[in-house]
């Protein structure tokens, strides 16, 4: 059933992305040419790259989120590829693999959850309709500085959120499975949130990086 | 007119009387009716044992039902288990049975068992038999045994039946199975509780060829004098007429005075729980290290030490299709109470008040249930650094008086070897290494007749006393190639001597080559007893007990047994026994040193990020809390 349900979401995600990139487009003059494609995909492959107008602080930031975006991608293969493709559990060198960036990972997650989430805080101009109700409701009156131009858009800042709560779940549901107090129903059930935690956490750090990578595209 | 009338009512008569015997078997029975049940095959409900008071039946010289056996008889024959038992028990239904339908070729050979070992020191021979068409095992008459050779053989830890039943078609042995009789089932093997049931008494009676005798002789109301095997081939037992030799002794029994009543009838002891000192006469092992404790000083199976009995598990019904217990025999057996009497079977039900599994195995990732049996982390001994030679009763002959002690004595058996099974699990294993003398065709090795080879081979080696262990003699690989020589002139096909892993032959250059070769391959069967109890299990202290680099799970030495003295200080690694990348298996076992390291950085992170969730989650809160508040 998960295999089933993988694929599903999987190809029901990627085929989301290719409908909004065609419906909105990154900008007006959008072309899909190959040399156009070809272009954009360079300009996707340079923006890896350290910008020299970052701080020290910025640098550092966008090398913990490279080096999250490569543990994901190893760490996505090496999980989906052979339950999705060879139906078989992980095991053997798939397995020791996975093991390895996970950790790095974390830390990874960690350190990004610390350094963007004042950036991804909500705030008013996020929710318009909800200020107006509470407005409204309350008489409130508004107090403070607008938000910063450079703060991500509404849609980053949930995937952000929800890839940090995702990530406890995810983290502490196998590492709990390494200590004497679950037995063989608990380890399988604990298996099972990893695999359905894992799953929800691909696809939310996939909108998360499209959304990304269009954003950086318009600027 | 008249004529067609009688035509008629003839077919009418043959259309009403030819079906009832068309498709009938022998005894005039339809086939698609059942075998008639008899008294004893039958339960009525009641749990009580009936009292087993009987009258005695010999079989007679043509093979049938003799007279009632009275305690006045001129001459007193040996009951029958056949005619005595089989007045009550369908003999024809435990025949069928698990320990007696080995020579049965519609009989399911299940997972491979211990083979019988066939060993001669003299000429290098230790060589896997069995009548079951197990893989590597090969058949009795392929080196040169007939049944009744077989039989005089192994007998002596069987319950008789099997291949002691089988007629020779051997004409040098017409006279002396007519003098022995045959080896029938012997119910008080394992039916007789009395304490006077003496097996080792029966194993000797079969090494004197008193086949016909041998149960009786076994049981505490009988005993007997003689050989059958000292008896001339002109020898009637039905008849016994003084011979001249007085240091021969015809075969005879005798029974207590008191065994019989005054209608002589004879009371039998008979249990339906069999005790488990039956069955430890056939299935017992031990440690034959000299690091092995004695026999006092090990512990008992855990379910035995629980209060368990071998039959507990290990059931049948009259069919005596006992259960052995192993996971998938459920697929295979017809006895009920397969699927549930496997490891699983019991602990997941709870059955005999076993502890469940469901809450068990903490810390445990369920992978290991996939790629383990059970019995791989709980039974057989605790792995040690290199694998220790192992004795059963039914290749050392244990129980029996007289036997060699030494623990080199052969076969080589060696414990515990952790291999993968055909199912594709891991489990503890006991195995020794095929020594035989064959020929090859087509890359298929088939054995010698042993006899051929010891009246070439061993003269080679019989300067050399045998040691007095009964380990090997000393061959060096110029005795094989001598061997080989010889035997290539008497023998069609392709010379070949299979040893340690290895098939040694003679290539057209006349050089002596060895190769490995899937012939060579050890004979294994997986290990079942002894039950360690859950506190001794292998990973209750750390997973270190199998992954570390150097834990005997996987990179424990399995000595490598051979005749041959180049051959035998070498050893394998367990981890060529599970078909499993070895630079895996060490990867993968280093790396649980960084295990600890993983669990505090993951856990430090998660405080990370549940620390940065609960901060923003409480600024939500108070954001809210302030609109609630009315304040800006």
């Amino acid at each position: 059933m998960f295999r089933t349900l993988s694929i599903i979401i999987f190809l029901a995600t990627f085929l989301g992305i290719g409908i909004c990139c065609l419906i909105f487009p990154c900008s007006k003059e959008c072309r899909w040419g190959p040399l156009a494609i070809l272009r954009r995909a360079m300009r996707i492959f340079t923006m890896l790259f350290l910008e020299q107008k970052l701080s020290l602080v910025g640098a550092l930031r966008k090398l913990v989120y490279l080096l999250a975006l490569l543990c994901f991608l190893v760490l996505a293969i090496t999980s989906f590829y052979p339950v999705l493709v060879l139906k078989e559990p992980i095991h053997g060198y798939w397995l020791m693999l996975h093991a390895t960036f996970a950790p790095v990972f974390a830390i990874c997650l960690a350190v990004l959850a610390v350094m963007w989430a004042g950036n991804c805080r909500f705030n008013r101009n996020d929710w318009p309709w909800l200020t107006r109700i509470i407005e409204r409701v309350t008489l409130a009156k508004r107090v403070g500085d607008e938000p910063s131009d450079t703060a991500p858009g509404l849609g980053r800042k949930i995937t952000f959120w929800l890839i940090v709560v995702l990530a406890l779940p995810l983290i502490l549901s196998i590492i709990s499975s390494m200590f004497l107090l679950f037995g063989t129903y608990w380890q399988e059930l604990l298996l099972d949130i990893h695999r359905y935690t894992a799953l929800a956490f691909a696809i939310v750090a996939i909108v998360y990086t499209y959304l990304m990578i269009r954003a950086k595209m318009r600027e | 007119m008249k004529k067609g009338l009688i035509a008629t009512v003839i077919l009418i008569l043959s259309a009403l009387v030819l079906p009832a015997f068309a498709g009938t078997d022998s005894s005039g029975r339809s086939p698609s009716q059942p075998e008639e049940k008899l008294l004893g095959d039958e339960s009525d409900g009641s749990r009580a044992v009936p009292i087993h008071l009987i009258p005695m039946y010999p079989e007679n010289e043509d093979g049938e039902k003799g007279f009632k056996i009275a305690g006045d008889d001129d001459i007193l024959l040996p009951f029958s288990t056949r005619w005595t038992c089989g007045a009550c028990h369908s003999y024809a239904t435990v025949s069928k049975g698990w320990h007696f339908n080995a020579v049965d070729a519609n009989a399911a050979p299940g997972r491979p068992g211990q083979p019988w070992i066939l060993v001669d020191a003299s000429t290098g021979t230790q060589i896997p038999l069995s009548y079951r068409p197990w893989p590597q095992a090969f058949k009795p008459e392929q080196v040169g045994l007939t049944p009744r050779q077989f039989t005089k053989l192994f007998g002596r830890h069987t319950p008789g039946g099997g291949a002691g039943e089988l007629e020779s078609k051997n004409p040098d042995e017409f006279m002396r199975e007519f003098i022995s009789g045959k080896l029938e089932i012997n119910c008080l093997a394992c039916h007789n509780p009395n304490p006077e049931q003496d097996q080792a008494g029966y194993a000797i009676q079969i090494a004197r060829e008193n086949f016909r005798w041998a149960a009786a002789a076994s049981c505490e109301f009988a005993s007997m004098s003689g050989s059958a095997i000292d008896m001339p081939e002109t020898y009637d037992p039905f008849m016994p007429m003084p011979l001249n030799d007085p240091k021969k002794t015809p075969p005879g029994v005798s029974y207590r005075k008191d065994a019989f009543d005054e209608d002589n009838w004879v009371f039998f002891d008979i249990t339906r729980k069999v005790p488990n000192e039956r069955c430890y006469f056939c299935h017992s092992n031990m440690d034959a290290g000299s690091d092995s404790p004695e026999r006092w000083a090990a512990d008992e199976d855990v379910h035995l030490t629980a209060g368990l009995k071998c039959v507990d598990c290990h059931r049948n019904g009259v069919e005596h299709n006992i259960i052995r217990g192993y996971e998938g025999e459920e697929f295979i057996s017809a006895n009920l109470l397969a699927a549930t009497s496997s490891c699983e079977g019991c602990h997941t039900m709870g059955r005999l008040g076993a502890p469940l599994l469901k809450h068990a195995h903490a810390g445990i990732p369920p992978v290991h249930f996939d790629k383990l049996s059970c019995t791989a982390c709980h039974s057989g001994p605790w792995p040690g650094e290199k694998t220790i030679q192992t004795k059963t009763s039914r290749a050392h002959s244990l129980g029996i008086a007289g036997i060699n002690k030494s623990p080199e004595v052969l076969p080589h058996i060696l414990s515990v070897v952790f291999a993968k099974q055909s199912n594709g699990k891991i489990a503890p294993h006991k195995m020794f290494w095929p020594a035989f003398w064959g020929t090859i065709k087509e890359e298929k090795v088939t054995p010698i007749d042993l006899e051929v080879v010891r009246k070439t081979v061993r003269n080679i080696l019989a300067k050399q006393r045998l040691p007095r262990s009964g380990d090997w003699r000393v061959f060096t690989t110029e005795h094989i190639a001598e061997g080989l020589n010889l035997l290539q002139k008497k023998i069609e096909g392709k010379a070949v001597y299979v040893s340690a892993g290895k098939l040694y032959q003679i290539d057209n250059e006349g050089e002596l080559t060895a190769a490995e070769h899937d012939a060579a391959k050890p004979y294994m069967w997986p290990i079942a007893h002894d039950v360690r109890p859950a506190a001794q299990s292998l990973g209750v202290r750390r997973c270190e007990d199998c992954h570390a680099t150097d834990a005997p799970f996987f990179f424990g030495a399995v000595a490598v047994d051979s005749p041959i003295v180049s051959e035998r200080d070498s050893s394998k690694e367990m981890v060529g026994f599970q078909e499993s990348d070895r630079f895996y298996a060490w990867a993968f076992a280093f790396s649980f040193v960084f295990r600890p390291w993983l669990k505090v950085i993951a856990l430090g992170c998660c405080g990370i990020i549940g620390g940065v969730i609960l901060l923003y989650a409480l600024r939500a809160l108070a954001c809210i809390v302030k609109l609630l508040a009315g304040r800006s």
